[in-house]
C-alpha cells in the first residue's frame, strides 16, 4: 500500500466532512438551543398518567430532546417516582437516542427522503413495540 | 465529473448554507428576547462541539483507513447484499461500540452506501447505537438490571427487524 494512497484516502475523509461543516455546525448550535429552551420541567409537565397517551407523549417528547442519555435517565427516574407508567418512560428515553428531530435535515441531505422518511417512521414504530414488550417482559419476569 | 467507470459524478458542494444561516438567525431574534438563555444555548453548543471533536476526528480517520484500504468490492463482499450474517453482526456490532452523537457517523455511512453497503445495515446501525455502553451503569442503577438487560435485548432484536425490512422494502423497489 503506498503512502500516496493513503494521502490521498485521508484528504477525501477531510474534504468529505468539511462539505458537510455548515450543517454539522447548524445541528450543534440547534442542540443547544434545544438544550436550554426545552427544560426537563417543560417535558415532565406534558405527561398525564393515562398509560396510552403518555406513551406517545414520551415517544415524541423524547424524539424532539437532545442531550445526553444520562438526561433522559434523570427524566425517567423522575416521571417513575411520580407514578408515571414503565411504557411512558421506556418510549421516553428509547425515543431520546432513536429519533432525532433536531437532525432531520441532516439525514435527509445526505440519504434522501426516502431513506430519512422509511428508518424515522420505522424508528418511531419499534419505540412503542419495544416499550409494549419490554414492560410485558419485566411483568412476566417478576 | 466522469470516473474510470464511466459514472458521472454531481460536482460535491456545502451542505446545511441555509440551515446554518436560519440557526444563526433564530440565535439573533432570541438574544433580542432572551440573551442569557441564548448565550448560555451558546455556550453548550461550543461544549458540545469541543465534547465530539476527538469522535470527529476518530471517525475521518476510520473514513480515510477505510478509503485507502478497501475497494467497493472488498466493502461489497463485507457489507453488501450477499454478505449474510457477518454483514448484520458487523452492523450490530459497530452499531454497540460506536461512540458520539449518530449525525457524526452519516458521512462515513453515506460513504459506505455508495460503496454499495445495503440500507439494511445502515438502519441496523443506527438503531443498536440506542445502546450506549458507557452509560448502562448509570441506566441500571436509575431502573434496574431486569430492565437494562431486557430493553437491551428487544433493542438488538428491533434493530434487525428494521434492517430487514428495509431490506425487504429496497428488494421490493
Amino acid at each position: 500500500m503506498q503512502l500516496s494512497t493513503f494521502i490521498l484516502a485521508f484528504y477525501k475523509s477531510v474534504k468529505g466532512f468539511a462539505l458537510n461543516l455548515p450543517m454539522l455546525t447548524g445541528i450543534i448550535l440547534l442542540t443547544g438551543l434545544f438544550e436550554v429552551f426545552i427544560t426537563p420541567e417543560m417535558l415532565s409537565s406534558l405527561f398525564s398518567g393515562r398509560p396510552f397517551y403518555d406513551t406517545l407523549i414520551g415517544t415524541i417528547s423524547g424524539g424532539i430532546s437532545v442531550g445526553q442519555p444520562f438526561v433522559s435517565y434523570l427524566i425517567g427516574g423522575e416521571l417513575l417516582d411520580n407514578d408515571m407508567s414503565y411504557y411512558a418512560v421506556t418510549a421516553f428515553i428509547l425515543s431520546w437516542v432513536t429519533l432525532g428531530i433536531v437532525q432531520l435535515p441532516y439525514e435527509y441531505s445526505l440519504f434522501g427522503g426516502r431513506f430519512t422518511l422509511i428508518r424515522n417512521l420505522l424508528a418511531f414504530i419499534f419505540v412503542l413495540l419495544i416499550s409494549f414488550a419490554t414492560v410485558q417482559t419485566l411483568q412476566l419476569q417478576a | 465529473m466522469i470516473t474510470k467507470t464511466g459514472n458521472t459524478q454531481p460536482k460535491a458542494k456545502l451542505s446545511g448554507r441555509y440551515l446554518l444561516l436560519l440557526v444563526a438567525l433564530s440565535y439573533a431574534l432570541l438574544y433580542c428576547y432572551y440573551p442569557d438563555k441564548t448565550l448560555q444555548a451558546l455556550l453548550k453548543s461550543l461544549s458540545t462541539l469541543l465534547h465530539l471533536l476527538p469522535v470527529f476526528l476518530a471517525v475521518i480517520v476510520l473514513m480515510g483507513i477505510f478509503t485507502a484500504l478497501m475497494n467497493a468490492k472488498k466493502v461489497s463482499k463485507l457489507l453488501g447484499k450477499q454478505s449474510g450474517l457477518r454483514g448484520w453482526l458487523i452492523a450490530l456490532i459497530g452499531g454497540i461500540l460506536s461512540h458520539g452523537s449518530s449525525y457524526i457517523w452519516y458521512q462515513m455511512l453515506v460513504d459506505l452506501r455508495k460503496q454499495k453497503v445495503s440500507d439494511g445495515l445502515i438502519v441496523t446501525f443506527l438503531y443498536t447505537r440506542a445502546i450506549k455502553l458507557p452509560w448502562l451503569p448509570l441506566m441500571v442503577s436509575y431502573f434496574g438490571y431486569a430492565f437494562t438487560v431486557i430493553l437491551m435485548f428487544y433493542i438488538i432484536i428491533g434493530a434487525l427487524a428494521q434492517g430487514l425490512i428495509v431490506e425487504k422494502l429496497s428488494s421490493q423497489n
